[in-house]
């Protein structure tokens, strides 16, 4: 109970305004001191309740350097470093262009690179945060500069950022494979398909609509005078910036970098490209990085926020109200498979994916196994389910972290707007695998 | 006066982000050597590895104060957007006493004992070839909040300096 | 009776077979020996997020307990080593004779005391494998530069030997492996390495050297021992005992099973020892860091000292007993 009074008390906070990660914080601080005093009933003296308080919260630090020291958020501001550097070089804007260019007469040719992109980087982080903000900065003033709708240009961008959940590697499948005890390899190459299945959704969507509502996606117009050529002039401003996105993948597949490494070999590999194009100057790769530093320890401020909040709904006992719930289940296929992906995708709209992975799979799975379903089938579903919870208002990770690095003149409303469509698009692909999961060789 | 602080406060925090660039642009030098030492001459150094999330650490932590200064934390906005700039200020007044200094002073005085347990027991890496002073690294923790702290006065200030020009 | 709640904390998850499963016995075996009065909360790693900080954490009191592994603690103490296992030490039976026989755990308090924490077994994995690699270990030569992650003391072993060791995320070793980003990596043994998949990307799977008894440990923050009533103390420490021996048994099976399951599905993994002349380089090697410490360290000398008198002596039975009966059977089945 205390757990979803929490939840409301943070959404009334956020609206405030105050920026979300001490928003976060102050709430989980103010919670604490409540659970303190409810821990220590019927009769709480101020001293214990002081104790019990501190207590919780002198577990901050060992919360704050476990992600200090976790490598892999190290992808954050490297790829954020790579996706400023290609946007103050203007390279970014010659790719997405020249791809929008490529095009043709296809309308949101613009969207369309942004999914495709997005997809590239998404086979070289399982970061969210990472791939979320280098898609921001790349693709989103190319968008807007070519009039597409705020609602499609972030609701586009956060898709494909969070693509990197799904689509290996995955931070998401790597604690699915520690929960269901299955090999990481393995949940990797059944997450392939689904992923990419996503990603032609996402494309065909955003043709659809480019076609039907002609106002949200506008052709990029070529003069008439520069059309001649102009097809092999896009391939040539195409071919560098590719090179280096396929260059950090390839790193990885060569064995020569890890995936937390190929993003340094971005960014380094994007500073060798913009000086290649006489772009590259002290000043741009000061304000770079002095300007990935801010939009990293947003990102981090949210973690160190999310984390204190966390840290007390669990505290409160939220977890166990959950537990409850779950046990209760039905213990039929279909009803089990419908309740169970609902239940997740409730949860995923107010707690961290970890917490969903360890508190609900571990009942969810000695039910499923009885009743007989595939283990791997399984926890694809639930992945894809999770990768949902990244871009679910009102706390979807990725919507704060587009935020962060939106102009001015788009509104988290916008972006809360533009995701619907791409949450419903996965809704339906993760109905047809649960309903056709042979299609995705399940 | 108060204007005067706030400008000094600013140039310092500012300083800190030129500071926190350059650690950006050298893990990034950090990650490309050690991954090229790995490669190319089979010779990786873990004290070296250690050095990239050590300079990490650093980015993060520092950084928040920076942000802060330069609006670079995420609010949710949609009536933020439509307030007048007094009503503005007067929630980051409210929500820096409130909602930010109580958790940064509260990580600030909680991670004393976190910092000395690693500095009484001399602890190191445990890896081979790792980095020794594990203390210094933790101790960034109440040393960042100490500059978040620090920032929110600047922060504070500005805000106040905005409502007394307002009127 | 009094009602005593604690909370013990785990390095790993709490879905960590058979590390968690040690931990759930003992909150069960607790609570129904005292009559549901005193009741343990297990947490697992996914909850406090800090699986590196259990000493801490019990230390400081954030936790009663914890559940964790001695030679984590090598960077605040290098004597904590010899209370998990070390390279080329005892094997599980001739090590719990020292700390139960041969002053073993008098060491073990002695080391933790300035933590103000309680040590006690808390559960063995036997013999760890000596880890997959991509190419087969023919020559000391074919250490040099080779890439392997591999943490502690066998990594300075290694290093001395020219191995390039190196640190990979758990997250990320699968990847670096399958790639080739490194050569090598050790893990645990059967049981856990099918999970990580790792017999589906490296050929030569090696025996063990490094970690011949890793032995879990359960920390007690001492202050809350001291508070226990008697016969709280005295069913938790049995309890704790209990929990410890289940663990060593559950791991044993699990492994079996494991390798069993591993051995049909996958016929070409090759299981191969390491060349004499590589391994007793490896033992040289060992030694001479084991004295390096020493000659810095009393506390260490003392450790090392108790251990190798307790394994030299422990040994020659072992000898003409266990590996002497397992080596004639052997011999049968031939
Ligand atoms: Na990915
Ligand atoms: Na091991």
């Amino acid at each position: 109970m205390t757990g979803i009074i929490m939840f409301l008390a943070a959404l009334i906070l956020l609206a405030v305004g105050y920026p979300v990660a001490f928003t976060f914080g102050s709430v989980a601080l103010f919670f604490g001191a409540i659970a303190a005093v409810v821990e220590l009933l019927p009769d709480p003296t101020l001293i214990e309740v002081a104790d019990e308080f501190f207590s919780m919260f002198s577990m901050m630090p060992f919360r704050i350097y476990s992600i200090m020291n976790n490598t892999i958020l190290m992808a954050v501001p490297l790829f954020i470093l790579m996706g400023i550097i290609l946007q103050k070089s203007q390279l970014a804007e010659r790719l997405l262009e020249s791809m929008g260019i490529l095009f043709g007469k296809v309308r949101g040719g613009l969207a369309i690179s942004t999914v495709l992109v997005g997809t590239l980087l998404a086979a070289s982080t399982g970061v969210v945060g990472a791939s979320v903000v280098a898609m921001g900065v790349i693709s989103l003033p190319v968008m807007l500069k070519y009039g597409y709708s705020k609602k499609l240009a972030t609701g586009t961008i956060c898709a494909a950022g969070t693509l990197g959940q799904i689509i290996p590697p995955s931070i998401v499948l790597i604690i699915l494979g520690d929960v269901f005890q299955l090999p990481v390899g393995d949940l990797f190459k059944a997450a392939l398909a689904p992923g990419l299945v996503l990603v032609g959704c996402y494309i065909l969507y955003i043709v659809i609509i480019a076609l039907v509502d002609k106002r949200v996606a506008p052709q990029i117009i070529v003069p008439e005078e520069e059309k001649k050529g102009s097809v092999g002039r896009a391939l040539t401003a195409i071919l560098p910036p590719l090179t280096l996105i396929v260059m950090v993948l390839g790193s990885i597949f060569a064995g020569i970098a890890t995936p937390t490494e190929s993003a340094a070999v971005g960014a380094l590999g994007a500073m060798v490209l913009a000086a290649m194009y006489r772009k590259l100057t002290r000043k741009i790769v000061m304000d770079a990085s002095l300007e990935t530093v801010k939009i990293t320890a947003m990102v981090f401020a949210i973690l160190i926020g999310a984390t204190a909040f966390s840290m007390v709904f669990v505290y409160t006992g939220a977890d166990l109200l959950v537990e409850e719930f779950m046990t209760g289940l039905p213990g039929e296929k279909w009803g089990f498979l419908i309740l169970s992906m609902a239940a997740i995708m409730l949860l995923g709209f107010f707690i961290d994916f970890i917490e969903i992975s360890y508190i609900v799979v571990p009942i969810l799975l000695p039910i499923s196994q009885v009743i007989g379903i595939d283990p791997m089938w399984f926890a694809i579903l639930i992945a894809m389910n999770l990768q949902t919870s990244f871009l679910t208002p009102p706390f979807g990770f990725s919507l704060f972290y587009l935020k962060g690095v939106c102009p001015p003149e788009v509104s988290t409303v916008d972006i809360y707007r533009g995701v619907v469509p791409f949450i419903l698009i996965q809704v339906l692909v993760l109905a047809s695998i649960v309903i056709m999961p042979h299609l995705y060789g399940l | 006066m108060l204007e005067k602080t706030e400008k000094t406060i600013g140039r310092i925090v500012n300083g800190m982000g030129t500071v926190l660039a350059v650690a950006l642009l050298l893990m990034v030098l950090n990650v490309a050597y050690d991954v090229m030492m790995r490669y190319l001459f089979r010779a990786s150094s873990v004290g070296m590895q250690e050095m990239e999330w050590h300079l990490f650490s650093v980015i993060i932590l520092f950084g928040v104060g920076v942000a802060l200064q330069h609006e670079a934390h995420v609010r949710v906005d949609f009536l933020y957007d439509r307030m007048l700039p007094k009503t503005k200020a007067y929630i980051n007044i409210i929500g820096t006493f409130f909602f930010l200094l109580p958790l940064a002073l509260l990580i600030f005085f909680g991670s004393f004992g976190f910092v000395h347990d690693a500095y009484v027991m001399n602890e190191i890496s445990e890896d081979p070839g790792g980095l020794p002073y594990r203390f210094l690294i933790k101790g960034m923790i109440p040393l960042s909040f100490a500059f978040l702290i620090f920032a929110a006065f600047g922060y504070l200030l500005q805000n106040i300096n905005n409502l007394r020009k307002g009127s | 009776a009094d009602k005593v709640r604690w909370k013990l904390a785990m390095s790993w998850s709490s879905t960590l077979t058979p590390f968690a499963t040690a931990c759930n016995n003992l909150a069960k075996s607790v609570e129904e020996m005292s009559g549901g009065n005193f009741t343990i909360r297990v947490e697992g790693a996914e909850k406090h997020k800090a699986a590196l900080g259990i000493l801490d954490m019990t230390k400081g009191g954030q936790y009663e307990m914890g559940h964790s592994a001695s030679y984590y603690w090598k960077g605040k103490d290098i004597s904590s080593v010899f209370f998990t296992t070390v390279p080329f030490g005892m094997n599980v039976d001739e090590q719990n004779a020292w700390l139960y026989r041969g002053g073993g755990m008098e060491l073990m308090q002695k080391a933790y005391e300035k933590f103000d924490v309680l040590s006690y077994p808390g559960g063995n994995t036997g013999v760890q494998m000596g880890g997959w690699f991509q190419k087969e270990i023919k020559s000391l030569d074919d250490l040099k530069g080779l890439k392997m992650r591999i943490p502690g003391l066998a990594g300075e072993v290694f290093a001395k030997l020219g191995v390039n060791v190196t640190n990979i995320p758990a997250g990320e070793l699968y990847t670096s492996l399958d790639r080739g980003t490194i050569d090598a990596l050790e893990w645990v043994g059967p049981g856990m390495d099918i999970k990580m998949g790792f017999h589906k990307i490296a050929p030569y799977y090696y025996t063990g050297w490094h970690e011949p008894a890793t032995e879990l440990q359960f920390l007690v923050n001492k202050k809350a021992f001291d508070k226990l009533p008697k016969e709280y103390q005295a069913i938790l420490v049995t309890a704790m005992k209990a929990a410890a021996a289940d663990m060593y048994t559950d791991n044993f099976a699990d492994s079996a099973d494991a390798w069993a399951q591993m051995k049909t599905e996958f016929p070409n993994i090759e299981v191969k020892e390491f060349p004499k002349p590589v391994l007793q380089a490896m033992k040289k090697a060992a030694d001479e860091l084991y004295d390096e410490y020493a000659a810095s360290d009393p506390f260490f000398k003392e450790v090392l000292d108790s251990q190798r008198a307790y394994m030299k002596k422990a040994r020659a039975w072992t000898n003409i007993s266990e590996f002497n009966y397992i080596k004639t059977t052997q011999e049968l089945a031939e």
